[in-house]
């Protein structure tokens, strides 16, 4: 296919909940909640500076969590930060494209932290005013993968409609998911690695596109992993989404990431060292480096994810796409400069996006 | 192996295969992290803390290679009342 007729990424609106709270604030917080029920309270602590995040930003401000005492109460709060950090990153988004809410055709929306119907695109279809005819696409239960996975749909929609505009949407606030009766320890790994916030990614098709210094998508591939449905998800319970994370997924991770790399690669005549940028998922410490490891990359090479993690943790689906808007903001990228973004999320499964500038 | 450490022993693999429901318990000489992926072990040493009220220091990770390590260790750390077979005796746990 022509590079023009690609569909292109103009760019990445990204929003934080205001609520920063620095990671020993929150151990200590949380300490109070489970240090009744583990001896060892100073262990959490470990579990959590081990995450080697910073700080992370949060739906609400930190004393008003206690009340959440229901799964009710918790989505009910999804649904109204949800809409204002999502209308906050489209704005964006759009702004920095030059774009305005009227010019959306499609509005792809991702989330595995909270449920609404009508979805949140809908909400935020009247709050932008965005036009009747505009398509919503919304997307739970893809995780952390859902951001590149919404991406690649996206595009796969825009290569339909070539004159279009396509706004993908990730809201994620895991903070919302805590469940405080769960002293189990993939709870508290969770609770030290995840974050709020949304990604909203202008894309155009590509007769839209008028050649600017813009990432053409130019392929996407999707892998499933068969007979892995135990890797990672949520449990659904009375109080909300019960993390389930297996100790395996770095290991997976390493074990398929080169091979289903190269192959990916390889059917569009390219190999890893013709990759410049590599736009990793932040989805912590281990899973950063079984990725870098199983493509045999050096440090530098995913040192944008690196950073993303320390400043802001794992925003679930919305990670990668906050590395992607940092990597377009940076300017970094040069004409004829290949990118790959690459996410793993529950299935278990990878999604893989290629860009090239 | 004492009486007390074989004791820990069978309690530490009853909260394994009971409590936590890991897979791939280890035999008593065998090394926990050829047995145990590093969650499973991390359950596993947290439910070992709670249930005998020691703490275990990453100096103690490193010398602490197998489950009869493990025991040896807890059984001389707890406090006596909260081993294994202390209830029989009139002492509470």
């Amino acid at each position: 296919m022509p590079r023009t007729l690609h569909p292109a990424i103009l760019s990445v609106g990204r929003a934080l909940p205001p609520n920063h709270v620095d990671q020993e604030t929150l151990v200590a917080a949380l300490s109070a909640y489970w240090g009744q029920k583990h001896f060892n309270v100073e262990r959490l602590a470990d579990v959590h500076r081990a995450a080697q995040v910073g700080g992370r930003h949060l739906a609400l401000p930190l004393a008003e969590y206690p009340a959440l005492d229901s799964f009710g109460k918790t989505n009910d709060v999804f649904i109204r930060v949800g809409v204002e950090v999502g209308e906050a990153a489209v704005r964006a988004g759009l702004a920095a494209a030059g774009l305005s809410p009227a010019d959306v055709d499609h509005l792809w929306f991702v989330t595995v932290t909270g449920i609404s119907t009508p979805s949140l695109d809908a909400k935020l279809a009247n709050r932008l005013s965005l036009k009747p005819s505009v398509k919503r696409t919304p997307i739970f239960g893809l995780g952390c993968m859902a951001g590149a996975a919404g991406l690649a749909r996206a595009s796969d929609a825009l290569r339909a409609f070539p004159g279009d505009v396509a706004v993908m949407l990730s809201v994620e606030l895991c903070s919302l998911t805590l469940q405080r009766g769960d002293a189990s320890v993939a709870n508290l790994v969770a609770t030290g690695l995840f974050g709020d916030g949304a990604a909203a990614v202008v894309m155009v098709g590509g007769a839209r596109a008028n050649g600017a210094r813009v990432p053409r998508v130019v392929a996407t591939r999707s892998v499933f992993y068969p007979d892995t449905e135990w890797v990672m998800g949520w449990d659904v319970v009375d109080t909300g989404f019960k993390v389930v994370l297996s100790a395996k997924v770095p290991e997976v991770i390493e074990a398929r990431v080169g091979a289903d790399v190269d192959a990916f690669l390889a059917a569009h005549g390219l190999a890893r060292r013709d990759v410049t940028h590599w736009v990793a998922h932040t989805g912590g410490p281990k899973v950063l480096e079984a990725f870098r490891r199983g493509l045999d990359l050096p440090e530098a090479a995913i040192a944008r994810s690196w950073r993303s993690l320390r400043e802001v943790g794992n925003l679930s689906s919305a990670s990668v796409l906050f590395v992607l808007g940092d990597l377009l903001e940076s300017g970094e990228a040069r004409p004829g400069d290949v990118g790959l973004l690459a996410a793993m999320g529950p299935g278990f499964s990878a999604e893989l996006v290629l860009l090239r500038w | 192996m004492t009486e007390p450490e074989a004791a820990v022993t069978r309690e530490i693999l009853r909260i394994a295969r009971e409590d936590l429901r890991l897979e791939g318990q280890p035999a008593p000489g065998e090394a926990l992290a050829s047995r145990l992926d590093s969650l499973a072990l991390l359950a596993l040493v947290v439910a070992v803390e709670d249930r005998f009220h020691v703490i275990l220091t990453d100096d103690d990770g490193t010398r602490t290679r197998t489950l009869e390590d493990l025991a040896r260790l807890v059984a001389a750390r707890a406090p006596p009342e909260l081993l294994p077979g202390a209830a029989a005796t009139g002492v509470t746990p």
